[in-house]
């Protein structure tokens, strides 16, 4: 860059360098699919925000820009962008936990569709859709420590106590240092979430229809940073297994008793 | 076939699901449901009742991480980490979550295939079969068997039963030649027998962990998050990264010593001078359990020549922490700083290490001088305590070290070499008394040197079958020492493989193999511990377990009368007894093969070789119930109660009372355990003028060795699609390369053509470049020096010279 154009920006460079610091250099923010702005519409492209043929901002991922992109970098829309993901944060939904919450049938199978996207198999660690700090993990858990819900995007928050090495499971799928295109084809169909956990009868509460294994924060998927599809329609309640029990079938029980009982009486004729 | 076509009709039906979730999102728009009960005719599938569970260890790392494997329509489906296994509590690293993708590659191979000029055809089993028959029969003696740390333990006991108890031919040799047989000769000259006294356990107890040339926060992921996971708990624990390049491990550290190549030999010493300057050695550990020892001049093996501890404490002098600076690059101050920490009794120090220090060609020597300084400041056998060797693949430590599929190598740490051992080995195998060859096979380099050179100029190997390997990528200098058999058509490669390899492409007979959970298996990790597990799916086509097909092999020569497939009762090598009806099953006939459990019985048979040199195993049924045992695993009161600490009174079962400490299998036959003296030696080949830059390889997080398993699972092959070099950022600078740069990296032996990613997954030094060889169009094994370690027989990956430049 020569020094005139480098004067020139210094100011617009320094404003830049404080949104960067405000969302996070690495940090990439998932967005409109959210219900809660965006009425899905029926030509909604179903994309995975790693395929190969998607731009950045039609993925809901919007990565701060490198530093060696910004000589190059067309200062106008990054500009725009920069700001609003800046508003984007100052626009935090506020949690209303007396709100009624109704889920669609659609919304449902929207969610779990969307969340596929990036999971090999229900239950797998999912891949993290923008770039990572190859080093530090510190920048992960700024953001998906608490999770954020905002008018136009969200952060889910993370569904098991905090690890230290975050990039052993998660890891990019969309990675910055090289375009992944050529894939070896395979046939490895995982298995799809459930839709619903099994109850006694309508209106009862249904069981918890996945393990709670490294999804002990219910909140994660159930909560307000989630899909409207997955929201817990009763978002007063706190205390999610007073009523809802993890199935002993799906929790790897530790103990492996089998339970048993008296006999029965001796009733004779 | 048929699997693709059901997995294409359900890939449609997913499709068909997600396309219908919007529409109906769509549809539903303006109407609402108290409860989001999804229709019944929803093609979702909430069946996950169907789904059976069952434990399997994971197919990659020598960690051993217990994974639940859910089968659906007799398809893996899903994983789930083991929270009742001891070593990983129900957490997995990236590439066990997706290990079920293994399976699914589309290319599977699925028939026999023989080479048809440049192409192959498809052959029958049968036709298969006998063609190895042939080029055994034509020359017993030129044939090589060439398997790998990812042989099961009945596989590589078959393997190594048809090899030394049948053809008397002792040319078999596995790639943990090339990973780990440093550990081995540095246990074996340290305590006379194999394997680290301690175990994971070690991870949890330690007050101070010291990585040597080791980066498990990218492979061995669940072990030091086993480490790093207790700061979140509140625990203190100091990690200190000796290393060449800065890694993810780093940042986890209080202290990284940046070191040059063959630094370690050198620190190593530095901590045993300054634990003599200052009198901070354990006296009392070293005058009871301790002899000193230092290498034999002129007359290399691993008895070495014993040495009294003036002697010793002489040769140390020189080691000052300005020397070793000097010599390490490490500065004195770091290494005041080793010295104190291991002259403090009050901690607890664990060393970890894997192929920083074995690939390496003084890799027994520094593997030595480790647990010496271990030894030596009594840093050992208390839990927490512990010198240990990771291995790099799910049963180096099982099928290799314990079955011994080296070419010196019997069953339960036996020798060929000797002679009584070979009368063991052949009163369990039934075998006709002198059966067994005393002279050790080739090793691994000089198998495949031979093998690449014509019979003409002495090559002495003319066929070499590959089990569950890929030399064509790992091993070194390859234009030398595999691509030197194009063109030689008195050569004859067999490639037992799952998917086309760097390997098959010069194989002449391609045989598919069932893998992990399409058979029965039995693993043996890093920590001592033997695994079971059972076959959950079929294997696809015709693919077939690579037991039933060297069974298949000794069969068919069997049948022909070659003597050695016979015991001295006349019976087949291989006479499976079913155990209800005691009648010999044709396990030889793949349709039989499961009529009966094999492995139960090839696994009971070597059970017999585990009590010599104190490394029992329990019977097969006890590991079918636990998520794996370590051995020694003794019965006491009618339980089977493994061993966490070997050699520590209170803890290993073989120590006798009132001993304290007591190694049992000293090569001085008292006892002791010896610290050894090893000088620092400079690396074989070092950057000059002409070749500037040190090249180290390795692995990365995503990639399990060769790729050829990793590369074909989606998530992974994603998020690292291709190699790389890494470069300082300076030396970048200067010679003008950016990040995305094409560079051309050329040795004395090859050269290979790759982009550059500064700043990128590690950090190395001025002076220094790593790349990763995890992937098969970019073989940076073309460039790698074969120099190995004159007592393991191990290659050097981690020291070559290279020049770079952008293209």
């Amino acid at each position: 860059m020569n020094s005139e154009r480098n004067a020139g920006f210094s100011a617009l460079m320094a404003f830049v360098v404080i949104s960067i610091a405000v969302v996070g250099y690495f940090v990439g923010i998932q967005s409109p699919m959210n219900p809660v702005t965006q009425p899905i519409k029926s030509d909604s492209p179903l994309v995975p925000h790693h395929s190969a043929t998607t731009a950045i901002d039609k993925v809901s991922v919007l990565p701060a820009p490198r530093y060696s992109e910004m000589p190059n970098l067309k200062w106008g829309a990054a500009l725009d962008r920069m700001t609003s993901v800046q508003n984007a944060f100052t626009q935090r939904v506020a949690f209303d936990p007396t709100a009624v919450i109704v889920v669609t049938p659609g919304e449902k199978e929207f969610a779990l569709a969307m969340r596929a996207l990036n999971r090999a198999y229900n239950g797998a660690p999912p891949t993290v859709p923008h770039p990572v700090d190859q080093f530090s993990q510190a920048s992960c858990v700024a953001c998906h420590e608490t999770g954020f819900q905002g008018e136009s995007f969200r952060i889910p928050k993370m569904s098991h106590a905090y690890l230290q090495n975050c990039l052993q499971c998660h890891v990019e799928s969309n990675p910055g240092h090289m375009e992944a295109s050529e894939f070896r084809a395979s046939t490895f169909v995982g298995l799809p979430a459930p839709t619903e956990g099994p109850r006694a009868f309508p209106g009862a509460p249904p069981q918890i229809p996945h393990s709670t294994w490294m999804r002990v924060e219910c909140l994660s998927c159930h909560g307000d940073s989630s899909y409207r599809g997955l929201q817990s329609t009763h978002p007063w309640r706190q205390n999610c297994q007073q009523c809802h029990t993890p199935a002993s079938s799906l929790e790897q029980a530790q103990i492996g008793e089998e339970p048993e009982f008296l006999p029965p009486l001796k009733i004779e004729n | 076939m048929k699997q693709n076509k059901v997995s294409q009709e359900q890939r449609r039906q997913f499709m068909k699901t997600s396309a219908m979730a919007i529409a109906t999102a769509a549809a539903s728009g303006s109407f609402s449901f108290p409860l989001p009960i999804i229709a019944a005719d929803s093609q979702s599938n909430d069946a996950a009742d169907d789904v059976s569970w069952n434990k399997a260890p994971c197919r990659f790392c020598g960690t051993g991480c217990h994974v639940q494997v859910g089968v659906q329509g007799g398809r893996v489906v899903a994983i789930a980490g083991d929270k009742n296994a001891e070593v990983n509590k129900g957490l997995l690293c990236v590439k066990g979550y997706h290990v079920s993708g293994v399976l699914y590659g589309e290319d599977r191979l699925t028939v026999p295939l023989l080479r048809n000029g440049d192409g192959y055809k498809k052959i029958s089993w049968e036709e298969a079969i006998k063609i190895i028959a042939d080029r055994i029969q034509a020359a017993p003696e030129r044939f090589a068997f060439y398997g790998s740390g990812q042989w099961t333990i009945p596989e590589g006991y078959a393997a190594q039963k048809f090899m030394k108890g049948g053809l008397a031919n002792n040319h078999i040799d596995p790639n943990a030649r090339l990973c780990m047989a440093s550990a081995v000769t540095g246990f074996l000259a340290t305590y006379g027998v194999d394997e680290p006294a301690g175990c994971y356990d070690d991870l949890d107890n330690c007050d101070v962990l010291i990585m040597w040339g080791n980066n498990p926060a990218e492979m061995h992921p669940v072990l030091f998050s086993r480490v790093v996971d207790r700061r979140s708990r509140g625990e203190k624990v100091t990690l200190i990264d000796i290393g060449t390049r800065r890694t993810r491990t780093t940042e986890h550290c209080q202290h990284y010593l940046e070191m040059k190549g063959h630094g370690d030999l050198a620190i190593a010493n530095g901590i045993a001078h300054l634990l003599l300057k200052n009198e901070t050695y354990s006296k009392k550990f070293v005058e009871s359990y301790c002899s000193f020892k230092m290498p034999d001049e002129g007359n290399t093996n691993i008895n070495g020549r014993s040495i009294d501890f003036a002697e010793f404490r002489k040769h140390l002098e020189e080691y000052t922490p300005e020397r070793v600076e000097e010599l390490s690059g490490v500065p004195a101050d770091q290494i005041r700083m080793l010295g104190e920490l291991f002259g403090n009794p009050e901690l607890k120090i664990t060393s970890l290490w894997c192929m920083g220090m074995n690939q390496h060609t003084r890799g027994t020597a520094v593997n030595s001088l480790v647990h010496g300084i271990h030894l030596l400041s009594g840093h050992f056998g208390r839990p927490g305590d512990a010198p240990t060797s990771l291995t790099g693949q799910p049963s180096a430590c099982g099928t290799v070290r314990e079955v011994g599929t080296l070419a010196h190598g019997l069953p339960g740490g036996l020798v060929v070499a000797n002679e009584e051992h070979r009368q063991k080995a052949e009163e369990i195998w039934r075998l006709p008394a002198g059966r067994i060859n005393p002279k050790p096979g080739f090793h691994t380099v000089q198998m495949w040197e031979s093998f690449c050179t014509p019979k003409s100029a002495g090559g002495q190997i003319d066929t070499i079958w590959v089990q569950v390997t890929n030399p064509g990528q790992s091993l070194p200098n390859l234009n030398k020492l595999f691509n030197g058999k194009k063109g030689q058509d008195e050569k004859f490669l067999i490639v037992s493989d799952v998917y086309p390899t760097a390997t098959t492409r010069l194989a002449d007979l391609i045989l598919p193999s069932a893998m992990w959970v399409e058979k029965n298996g039995v693993f043996g990790n890093s920590e001592r511990r033997t695994q079971q597990w059972f076959k959950m799916v079929d294997p696809p086509g015709e693919a077939r377990d690579d037991c039933w097909q060297t069974i298949a092999v000794a069969h068919e020569l069997f049948d022909r009368g070659v003597p050695g497939m016979k015991d001295r009762d006349g019976n087949f090598l291989f006479n499976i007894v079913d155990p209800q009806t005691k009648q010999s099953v044709p396990v030889w006939e793949w349709e039989h093969y499961y009529d009966v459990n094999v492995d139960e019985q090839l696994f009971e048979e070597y059970r017999k070789f585990t009590r010599f040199k104190h490394k029992d195993l329990a019977p097969y049924s006890e590991y079918v119930k636990a998520r794996g045992l370590r051995w020694p695993v003794v019965e006491r009161d009618g339980h089977w109660h493994e061993t966490r600490l070997r050699f520590a009174e209170g803890f290993d079962p073989y120590v006798s009372t009132g001993k304290g400490m007591q190694f049992y299998h000293s090569t001085t036959k008292d006892d002791r355990a010896q610290i050894w003296f090893h000088p620092w030696i400079p690396p074989p080949e070092v950057p000059d003028d002409e070749f500037p830059f040190m090249l180290c390889t390795g692995r990365v997080l995503e990639h399990w060795h060769t790729g050829t398993m990793t590369r074909r699972i989606k998530e992974l092959s994603r998020a690292m699609p291709k190699a790389y070099i890494e470069m300082n950022a300076a030396d970048a600078a200067d010679a003008g390369i950016r990040s995305g740069d094409r560079v051309i990296v050329e040795s004395r032996r090859g050269s290979i053509q790759c982009v550059a990613w500064i700043e990128g997954r590690g950090k190395p030094p001025r002076g220094t470049v790593f790349v990763p060889f995890f992937d098969e169009t970019i073989m940076i094994n073309d460039l790698t020096l074969d120099a190995i370690d004159p007592f393991s027989k191990q290659p050097d990956y981690k020291k070559s010279a290279v020049r770079i430049r952008k293209v």
